[in-house]
């Protein structure tokens, strides 16, 4: 088994700016403008060949800002991610053209991911198939439901056959027959040997699919293991935090809120 | 220079992508519209008309147009050979300086050199204008002024325009990225262009206060450009050779700003996801 994704002491910082005169501050300044907040802080972990690793975390504790950076969408601010092979990464808003046709898309989608003319045209009955929108694929986007949106995207992102997959909480809007159909795929994705990454917030899928589990807690690691281990300890932890009283919840949402300032990011 | 380089490597090897995604964008812009593409077409004329009814018929009074090689020529015809470049100019600079933000949240996951959106949204408009030059020049074989060797200039000139257009959105779409008002801005000047360009009215010499300022209107390259169409279409002089500091100060021009884009979107093409 080889490494795929090496994650390195990677943190993510944003500025947060009150008014459009501290964001002008902040792009003219060379040290920067706005008080900090990190999205992600001190990440490192690496996975393998056939690792399928669930990413699990509250809203806000940087599930989505860890896949976007594993994908090569969006730079880390400091620290070195490293990927061998392609990515593709499946989120919700899949990104595509709302006045193009679904076959047209098919087209613009593999044109910027770098396939040729002729490679498109291999593929075009595959992704169309996989899809299943029938007469719909030469009907523009935006007469699509969010169901098919997902599913054009998906059976895209599945068919130019990444070597590292980043699925972003897109399986929760497809129906059980086609959830079915993803998984297979996602199956014969781990036993061909690639790296999947898993966002999702219900445990069963988690559980069902991933070995390993990353819990993010306000932008750090709080565990990162085998999902036998970690997922008990986070259903655990949510336990908790329903049960504790508003107060409590606040204290707890204000003490990590000084974290995410860059009080345990000493080290930059 | 290193990072012009980087640029035109990236632009060269993006060059099937530029031409297959230009034509996408010139599908999904007309895919609301009943007539479609006519829209590019019947937008143009409509507004000739209307310059054409003020500027000449109301202001000139009918009057024609002077030009270099002692001929005159209807106004109308001097103002459609040059309002065809601003049909091109006009909207390519205001997509393309718009083309980086709007696109970004689609293309960032993409695996394409960034500096190649500009490029398919300035080619995009390119193909009209490709339609509307051929348009006129069919037109102009029912005038005076037919075919002549001097038509073979025109190449050079779309060149040039592709490629004046090319630098200053590296600029434009950078900055407007970084700061959106920078949009506005750009949205602003087009419009004073539309009037400090020679294209509604022509003059010799501007002068004010005895002091002719008629060198500030030559300072805008689109001048040089519009200038070189006409002489193209009308046949009336080899534009380049006869004006050699307006072509080595366009040129100059061209470069100063690839230079300054290029810097500025290497510099800040890896945090363009940043800033929305």
């Amino acid at each position: 088994m080889s490494e795929t994704v090496i994650v390195k002491n990677v943190f993510k910082k944003y500025k947060m700016h009150r008014s459009p005169k501290e964001k002008l501050l902040d792009v003219v300044l060379p040290g920067g403008y706005g008080e900090d907040f990190y999205a992600l802080q001190d990440i490192s972990f690496t996975a393998q060949q056939g690792d399928v690793i669930g990413l699990v975390g509250v809203n806000g504790s940087g599930k989505s800002t860890l896949s976007n950076i594993i994908a090569g969408v969006i730079p880390p601010t400091s620290g070195e991610v490293t990927t061998i092979g392609t990515t593709s990464i499946i989120a919700i808003s899949s990104g595509l053209n709302n006045q193009l046709t679904g076959r047209e898309n098919i087209e613009l989608k593999c044109l910027m991911l770098g396939f040729k003319k002729k490679e498109i045209k291999e593929m075009e009955p595959e992704i169309i198939e996989f899809a299943d929108i029938g007469k719909f694929i030469d009907q523009p986007v935006k007469k699509y439901s969010s169901g098919m949106k997902s599913r054009l995207g998906f059976a895209i992102s599945v068919t130019v056959n990444p070597d590292i997959l980043i699925v972003d909480e897109a399986l929760s809007v497809g129906d059980q027959v086609f959830a079915q159909k993803s998984k297979n795929k996602m199956f014969e994705f781990k036993e061909k040997g690639k790296t999947i990454f898993f966002v999702s917030h219900s445990m069963g899928q988690i559980k069902e699919f991933c070995e390993k589990a990353v819990w993010l807690e306000y932008g750090e690691i709080k565990k990162f293991g085998p999902v036998k281990e970690v997922i008990p300890e986070y259903e655990k932890f949510l336990k908790e935090y329903k049960s504790m009283t508003p107060e409590q919840q606040k204290k707890f949402r204000e003490k990590v809120m000084q974290k995410q300032k860059g009080l345990a990011a000493k080290g930059i | 220079m290193k990072s012009m380089i980087t640029i035109v490597k990236e632009q060269i090897s993006s060059f099937y992508l530029i031409l297959r995604l230009s034509a996408f964008e010139l599908k999904s812009a007309n895919t609301n519209n009943y007539l479609g593409r006519l829209w590019e077409i019947l937008n143009p004329m409509i507004q000739l008309t209307i310059y054409w009814f003020v500027f000449g018929a109301g202001i000139r009074k009918g009057r024609e147009v002077p030009m270099d090689n002692g001929i005159d020529v209807p106004f109308f015809i001097w103002m459609v050979t040059g309002m065809i470049v601003w049909f091109f100019v006009n909207p390519a600079i205001s997509a393309s300086s718009r083309s980086i933000y709007s696109r970004i949240q689609l293309i960032a996951k993409m695996s394409f050199p960034m500096s190649a959106i500009p490029s398919f949204v300035i080619m995009a408009n390119f193909y009209t204008h490709l339609i509307l030059v051929a348009v006129v020049t069919v037109f102009l074989q029912f005038t005076d002024f037919k075919l002549s060797i001097y038509f073979i200039q025109l190449p050079y000139f779309m060149i040039a325009t592709l490629l004046f257009l090319l630098a200053l959105a590296l600029v434009t779409s950078t900055l407007s990225t970084i700061v959106r008002d920078v949009q506005q801005v750009v949205q602003s000047v087009l419009k004073m262009l539309l009037y400090l360009t020679p294209l509604l009215w022509q003059t010799e010499h501007l002068m004010i206060n005895g002091i002719d300022f008629i060198f500030i209107l030559k300072l805008n390259p689109l001048y040089y450009i519009v200038e070189g169409y006409r002489a193209a279409l009308l046949g009336t002089t080899w534009y380049p050779a006869e004006y050699p500091q307006l072509t080595l100060y366009f040129w100059i021009t061209v470069v100063v700003l690839f230079f300054i884009g290029s810097v500025l979107h290497l510099k800040f093409r890896n945090r363009f996801v940043d800033y929305l």
